[in-house]
């Protein structure tokens, strides 16, 4: 059955202009972000680290994921589809790019053209190889036809990959990026800060509030909290240890935000490698994790148990942390029945430069020997954490039993349908229903195909999906506007603002 | 000088080379497709042998072009001039506090050989030793930039903001970064000057009624110089090393940081380039103790 399907009347749009009832107009705020962006391209670097000062700051969507994890309508005032396979988006008009030229659908066109387009360096180019054509109807009616119906395709058109930038600018987006974000991108000091100042002409009136933004690139997590103490930045963005939050929380000067991510931790097991091709020997490893005891040992009991590759901040989510409940007992049973009584040996392979992964190992490893699994931790450092882990190219087969990394993509449960993913889970029926849930354009029956992979996973256990990776942001007191959550990996400051 | 040199170029280019991650995948991302991989290895010259590579790198390093940063997309030598102004003072105040304050102390103890004088040194300059430079670091910033609140706890906002700013911001790092070497080159300064103290002309000199301070400083401190310069030209060197460290910890954006981000990054141009650059000025160094050895003792002369 065909449906139409008119969204977003811009309400949410009226609502999330309103400046907060105490929110002063003007000031500047100090950020501190853990990496430097490597780079201010968004369409040709995947890294999160160049979407958190970026994306929504300097540059936009036509749709944006708001800070609930919903889309809604934003240089696109609304669009229209019947069958999830033609879209066409209405943009709002009088939106300004940096450089004063109003946005208009050849815009949009272009980006969406380059990113299609093989030649580019488009880091998710295959995110757009659905798109088929992209018609421009008039300078604020564009029209895209997909190859086949994508029920995420409105996503794809809210990703950080899909910002909207002036396409005279676009040989300069490495380096000064132009788009129609609420800030400009006054001053980048390699190695130190990005420098964002108020976009006087941005096309949500009212908005932003602060002046001037400084993104202070400050790795060490102590550093950052000496240079909260001492008065040097406003916000720790990025890196604030779990082990701080519980005495921030009493400082009256400080304000401590705990939300949710889309950053699913994730206990890794090489499923082409024996015995973890055994579904009985990863269920085994499952039910001997306690990972109550993980996110505490881990993350100072902040974040949320997993049971699935689905985070929280997903509208399928389907809690299914109990389903393969920790059961030492029945662990023992299982290796027993998969020919393991005495249980084996094992190395679990980590990154330090990501502090949970070690600490939760280390956790895990005493668990495991419970029950018989004698497992030792090999700290790897990044790079061959990539290549033998990871398996990148020319990797032909990943080298491990089992590692521990956060998965901090949003939508990426089609990884489990892809068998040549590190995991090496390659399960026909689970490949179908990611495939159904792809093309299902009734929400209905795409919800339903989710709760089935939700299930599935967790009764197969390709993985063990420990806990959902806290966000930990902490501010001075009077900072307003800052979002709870992290549905994405922006740091949006369209409404931060001090209080007055 | 030439030799050590080509030797540390060969080494950091092979060494870069060895280590895993494709800076063609850091760049394109890691979904990116093997054409797209084949492009970007080809225009950064990664499909040619590593002895071709090397040739053209050290080529075009002779003309002063180090290549371009992957991360940055900017010159590699305008990369490194751009840190100078962070790391040189950082370096240089280090050193400054390295030799100012444990020169004194090394004599100081020496004279008060095996009383408190002597005692209280040797337990600080082993606490020296033993601190990690890191430590010191926060340590120092919580004494004098949380509880005192004097100076910033790091960061770096450049000479345009004044010079006494620019100095204050680089005070504790300097601090930090120098306590080892001080140390160490108080320990030195100790046992040199009183293996001089010991000989027959010291004897004679003050046999002969010469003032005390005279004995010390003309007579002994001069002729202990020589293995303090040496232990302190080595230490000049050491301090840049260990700027990475104290650069992450104050946060600085200096040359260290520069290298360590590039490690990460895999930005070969610029580790190369920072190695090298890094590596030209410590040979510097040495040479430049050398050539001191002559002012100090007038014995040492150079064909």
């Amino acid at each position: 059955m065909k449906r139409l399907a008119l969204v977003g009347l811009a309400l949410a749009l009226v609502a999330a202009a309103a400046p907060p009832a105490a929110a002063q107009q003007g000031g500047s705020l100090v950020v501190q972000v853990a990496t430097e962006p490597p780079g201010l391209d968004l369409t040709t670097n995947p890294s999160s680290a160049i979407a958190a000062v970026i994306f929504y700051n300097v540059q936009e969507a036509l749709v944006k994921v708001d800070k609930h994890g919903k889309l809604v309508p934003w240089l696109a005032e609304r669009w229209y589809t019947t069958d999830s396979k033609n879209y066409t988006f209405f943009l709002r008009k009088g939106v300004r790019f940096h450089n004063g030229r109003e946005v208009k659908a050849a815009d949009i066109k272009f980006a969406l053209d380059r990113a299609v387009n093989p030649e580019t360096k488009h880091p998710y180019r295959v995110q757009y190889e659905n798109i088929q054509d992209v018609i421009v109807k008039d300078d604020y009616t564009i029209s895209v036809t997909l190859k086949r119906p994508e029920a995420n395709f409105l996503w794809t058109v809210a990703r950080q990959g899909s910002v909207i930038y002036p396409r005279e600018a676009v040989e300069s987006l490495k380096t000064q990026p132009l788009g129609t974000g609420p800030y400009l991108l006054s001053e980048w000091v390699r190695g130190d800060r990005v420098v964002l100042t108020r976009n006087k002409d941005y096309w949500q009136k009212g908005l932003p509030h602060l002046d001037k933004v400084t993104f202070r690139f400050i790795a060490d997590p102590n550093s950052a909290l000496a240079a909260l103490k001492s008065g040097d930045i406003d916000v720790s963005g990025f890196g604030l240890g779990p082990e701080s939050v519980g005495e921030l929380k009493k400082d009256g000067r400080y304000q401590v935000i705990v939300g949710d991510t889309t950053n699913d931790v994730t206990l890794s097991m090489n499923n082409s490698k024996k015995p973890y091709s055994d579904r009985r020997v990863r269920l085994a490893i499952t039910h001997a994790i306690n990972k109550e005891e993980v996110l505490k040992g881990a993350m100072f009991g902040y974040g949320k148990i997993l049971g699935s590759n689905v985070d929280p901040l997903n509208p399928y989510y389907l809690d299914v942390s109990k389903r393969v409940p920790y059961d030492p007992a029945k662990a023992k049973k299982l290796l027993a029945e998969a020919g393991l009584p005495n249980g084996f040996d094992a190395v679990f392979k980590v990154a330090p430069q990501y502090y949970y992964t070690v600490r939760s190992a280390e956790v895990i490893v005493n668990q495991l020997a419970k029950v018989g699994i004698r497992a030792k931790i090999q700290q790897v450092e990044w790079g061959q954490w990539l290549s033998q882990v990871f398996c990148l190219k020319p990797c032909e087969n990943p080298d491990y039993d089992m590692s521990i990394i956060g998965h901090a993509e949003e939508w990426d449960i089609g990884n489990f349908a892809n068998p040549k993913y590190y995991f090496r889970w390659d399960n026909a029926e689970f490949q179908k229903l990611f495939k159904d849930s792809e093309s299902a354009v009734d929400d209905k029956k795409r919800r339903e195909l989710y709760v089935k992979m939700q299930n599935m996973l967790a009764d197969e256990a390709p993985a063990v999906w420990l806990y959902m990776h806290p966000r930990l942001v902490v501010t001075k007191k009077g900072v307003t506007g800052i979002w709870k959550d992290l549905p994405i990996p922006s740091f949006d400051l369209t409404e931060v603002a001090w209080q007055k | 000088m030439a030799a050590t040199l080509v030797f540390v170029s060969v080494l950091v280019f092979v060494v870069i080379r060895v280590l895993p991650g494709d800076p063609a995948l850091i760049i394109l991302g890691l979904e990116a497709s093997p054409d797209a991989i084949a492009r970007i290895r080809s225009s950064l010259g990664l499909d040619q042998p590593v002895p071709v590579q090397y040739l053209r790198w050290v080529g075009r390093a002779l003309t002063g072009d180090l290549g371009r940063s992957i991360q940055y997309d900017v010159s590699v030598s305008s990369l490194i001039l751009s840190r100078l102004h962070v790391t040189l003072p950082l370096t240089l105040l280090a050193g400054g506090f390295m030799v100012l304050a444990a020169v004194p102390l090394g004599v100081f103890a020496a004279t008060r050989h095996r009383r408190w004088g002597d005692y209280l040194t040797m337990v600080l300059s082993q606490l020296g030793i033993a601190v990690p430079g890191f430590w010191a670091g926060l340590l120092l910033i919580l004494l004098f930039s949380v509880k005192l609140g004097w100076v910033q706890a790091g960061g770096f906002d450049g000479w345009g903001a004044g010079v006494w700013p620019a100095l204050r911001s680089l005070l504790l790092p300097a601090v930090a970064l120098g306590l080892f070497q001080f140390a160490v080159l108080a320990r030195t300064t100790r046992s040199a000057v009183l293996e001089v103290l010991r000989e027959e002309y010291v004897k004679t000199a003050r046999a002969k009624g010469v003032a005390e301070g005279c004995v010390l400083f003309r007579h002994a401190l001069s002729n202990a110089m020589i293995p303090v310069l040496t232990v302190a030209g080595i230490q000049l060197g050491q301090l840049i090393a260990g700027s990475i460290i104290l650069e992450s910890v104050f946060y600085l954006p200096g040359l260290g940081r520069l290298a360590l981000g590039a490690i990460n990054a895999r930005d070969l141009p610029v580790v190369q380039g920072v190695v090298l650059f890094v590596a030209s000025l410590i040979v510097m160094i040495n040479v430049a103790v050398d050539i001191l050895y002559g002012f100090l003792d007038p014995r040492i002369r150079y064909e």
